[in-house]
């Protein structure tokens, strides 16, 4: 080795210099809890609600997993714009009648302390013919005609959450809506202004006439005493945009998440809803699609979420839809407290809430 | 005796400019994203024609058009081209031609080694039909099967040029091509097989249910890094062949160039590049937790910790960029002062240049190039257009001679001594 003595010490130099940093920069990373903000703790006080019961209107959103997938990879990816996806609605052996699309939908019945109640419909499914029969078959049909449902609650613009919104208000469509923010305005044209969209099969006939309230991410909505919304600015497949979800102060259990898909992740819903919600250091219990492996596809990523999730002390998992089997086989493997369901109206396995099953939280 | 022409044919490049700066500089750059803005959409965007940014079967692909770039120039002075034909042809000929080569290439390693040699005998999750087979839907039958042949590609991009950069080809300097860029790929290929069992493949222990414990390790880094996903791997990767790059566009190879021992530089180069890559590593995931508060076990998007650190390497991409267009279209300035002076000054230009390029892809990508907004979705993956774009403005350097800001006017005629070493250069 050949060097002089000025060029050794400037190397010395750059390389002392370097590597100081180098060590600066790993320290701060261990020890970044010096540098960085403690937790916070959630102060918003929503109230209490005494208990509430969960049907499962529809979780079946789709029934053959290969279709759905080859529709959106034919269409160009899991990018393209879900309203110009030609998705197939015929000759699909396990479908409804041939037609690949089901729908997600969930009937909330509510009771408060003082012994009332509301009935909240959240989500309303994709295929409006499959729609239909749930919604006669739990009888929600006749509820939404004798204006019993107090709040449609939409979760985000997802096909299988929301275009099956004919089904809704051509029985009822002076309501009050909510949905988060992100809607397209396809998505408003479909829920105000009779969309109608020949490729991908949507349209509604009938305009909503009830107040439509967007809802803004980064604060927690107080709805009803006891009930509280949260938006999440998400990015999701097929280009759709923000996802809400809604909390129940459930009085001597804790607080009950309902999502839709929870494509935020169920540990940061988990996570905000700590952070911004007086008592949410106590989460009772989860209810409705969790998004883990919504195709049976798997991520590793996935397997770090079911080590994660037993530090959170939840007691009842209600999880379905796009939970997705494999995870909730994992789950239970992990001994996670997921509910079985009963495998009736077209949900394929017992592994967790189907189709009319109900589960009550209180 | 050997010659800088047959040893690294671009070091012997000599150039003359056609027009003055900031002109070439501009026109430089806006050639290679002309380029990659054509491929993208031809090969890559979802409104395109291909449509292969899936994410990650397009980046397969994109990943492995860079090393087999790096093969053709660095490893293999490109041959099986005579250096007569590379010096006598127009730019817009040899572009061509070298690009249409690397394509094929890639083709045949994807589909002719790995989907139907390597996949079908040996890993079915290197093979889309194999996994499909076994149950898999397609489109993540190759998904899955793309993030592990993109990995090999990624590991020898970070392993292939330290042959050049650290150890200056030594010992097989004195050979003649083909046989040195043979021993060099054989060498390199190998290393990056081994790093690849030891990095990614515990990653396919998990990602198939049941678990894979007889095929495959558990990953080992879950303790420390508390994630199983084989990203935290990725980026630090990622970040290693940003370091190499760094080293050699940006530190002019400083400051271990200073060891005359090739043995001993190559060593203490290939330690200090992953010395380098680690603290990149780390500090982009503390810039990100400082950012975005900590990473949260178990979580997705921005607070996953194996988003965190596949987002470290999409960092330290964004950083490589402008230290490329710095040294390519602006002269790698500024030379005047001390090396360590020079690249300070550099490197804090390379550091302000991340900072705005980061911000700008953020705001236009999902508009230009048919990405999903936000950080963190599945389908925002900035690492596939990133390594795109430095895909071109490596073939603009490498096969089309910066054509038509300089002009190549000839070769240096120089001499090297049994070590490499420039005769008469101390």
């Amino acid at each position: 080795m050949a060097v002089n003595r000025r060029d050794f010490l400037k190397g010395l130099a750059v390389g002392g210099t370097t590597g100081y940093f180098a060590m600066a920069g790993l320290s701060s990373t261990i020890l970044k809890d010096t540098f960085l903000p403690n937790e916070p703790v959630g102060d918003v006080e929503i109230g209490e609600v005494k208990s509430i019961k969960c049907t499962v209107v529809s979780e079946t959103s789709w029934f053959n997993n290969k279709v759905l997938v080859g529709d959106m990879m034919k269409a160009g990816g899991l990018l393209v714009n879900q309203y110009i996806i030609p998705w197939t609605h015929k000759g699909v052996a396990e479908g409804y009648n041939g037609d690949n699309s089901g729908g997600y939908c969930t009937l909330i019945d509510v009771e408060f302390l003082d012994g009332t109640k509301k009935k909240i419909l959240f989500d309303c499914g994709w295929n409006t013919a499959w729609m239909d029969t749930c919604l006669q078959r739990e009888g929600v049909d006749k509820m939404l005609e004798k204006d019993q449902i107090d709040l449609f609650y939409i979760t985000h613009e997802h096909f299988d959450h929301y275009w099956g919104v004919e089904s809704v208000l051509k029985h009822c469509n002076d309501m009050p809506i909510a949905v988060p923010k992100g809607f397209y305005q396809e998505g408003y044209d479909l829920l105000c202004n009779k969309g109608h969209w020949e490729v991908p099969g949507v349209k509604n006939d009938y305009p909503a006439k009830g107040q439509v309230t967007t809802r803004e991410s980064g604060k927690v909505h107080k709805i009803f005493p006891g009930v509280a919304s949260i938006t999440f600015d998400s990015s999701i497949i097929t280009r759709v945009k923000g996802e809400q979800a809604l909390i129940f102060n459930i009085k001597d259990k804790g607080l009950a998440i309902v999502t839709g898909c929870c494509h935020m992740g169920i540990i940061s819903l988990l996570q905000e809803v700590r952070h911004r919600v007086k008592g949410g250091e106590k989460i009772y219990a989860i209810q409705g699609g969790l998004h883990i492996s919504p195709f049976e596809d798997w991520d590793p990523q996935y397997d770090d979420l079911i080590l994660a999730i037993p530090k959170y002390g939840i007691e009842v998992m209600g999880c379905n839809h796009c939970t997705g089997y494999s995870t909730a086989e994992k789950m239970i493997k992990a001994g996670l407290p997921v509910v079985q369901g009963t495998a009736r109206f077209k949900s394929k396995k017992k592994l967790y809430l189907g189709n009319g099953d109900q589960i009550v939280f209180g | 005796m050997n010659t800088l022409r047959n040893h690294m044919w671009l070091e012997s490049r000599l150039f003359e400019d056609k027009m003055s700066q900031p002109a070439r500089g501009i026109l430089g750059v806006l050639v290679s994203f002309i380029m990659f803005y054509v491929l993208w959409w031809v090969f890559m965007d979802v409104r395109g024609i291909m449509k292969w940014y899936t994410p990650q079967y397009g980046y397969m692909y994109i990943r492995w058009i860079l090393i087999v770039a790096i093969w053709q120039a660095y490893i293999f002075n490109f041959w099986p081209f005579s250096l007569e034909w590379r010096e006598s042809k127009h730019p817009l000929v040899t572009g061509g031609t070298l690009i249409l080569v690397n394509f094929a290439v890639v083709g045949i390693v994807i589909w002719g080694f790995f989907y139907n040699f390597l996949g079908k005998f040996s890993i079915p999750y290197l093979s889309v039909d194999q996994l499909e087979g076994l149950g898999m839907t397609r489109f993540y039958a190759r998904e899955y099967s793309s993030l592990a042949i993109l990995m090999f590609a990624a590991i020898a991009s970070w392993l292939s040029p330290i042959v050049p950069v650290c150890f200056g080809n030594h010992p097989w300097q004195g050979m003649k091509q083909p046989a040195r860029g043979i021993t060099v790929f054989m060498v390199t290929f190998f290393m990056s097989v081994m790093f690849f069992f030891c990095l990614m493949h515990p990653h396919y222990h998990v990602l198939f249910w049941p678990f894979q414990e007889y095929a495959a390790a558990y990953p080992w880094w879950y303790d420390f890094a508390h994630t199983l996903h084989g990203n935290y791997n990725v980026g630090w990767v990622m970040c290693g062949t940003v370091a190499i790059w760094l080293l050699e566009l940006t530190f002019d190879r400083y400051p271990f160039r200073l060891i005359r021992n090739k043995i001993l530089r190559g060593v203490v180069g290939f330690v200090g590049v992953w010395a380098f890559a680690m603290l990149l590593f780390y500090m982009f995931n503390f810039v990100q937790d400082l950012s975005w508060g900590p990473a949260v076990d178990g979580a997705k998007r921005i607070y996953a910790p194996d988003w965190r650190y596949l987002h470290s390497g999409e960092l330290a991409i964004m950083a490589l960029i402008p230290a490329m267009i710095l040294n390519f279209y602006f002269d790698n300035g500024p030379k005047k002062y001390s090396p360590a002076v020079n690249i300070a000054i550099r490197l804090a230009i390379i550091a302000v240049a991340t900072c705005v390029f980061h911000f700008l892809y953020y705001k236009f990508s999902p508009g230009l190039l048919g990405t999903q907004a936000g950080y963190s979705h599945p389908q925002q993956f900035p690492m596939a257009p990133g390594i795109l774009f430095i895909c071109t403005m490596l073939f603009h350097n490498w096969f089309m001679d910066f054509w038509p800001g300089k002009k190549r006017t000839g070769n240096r005629e120089v001499e090297l001594d049994e070590e490499g070493e420039e005769i008469g250069v101390q």
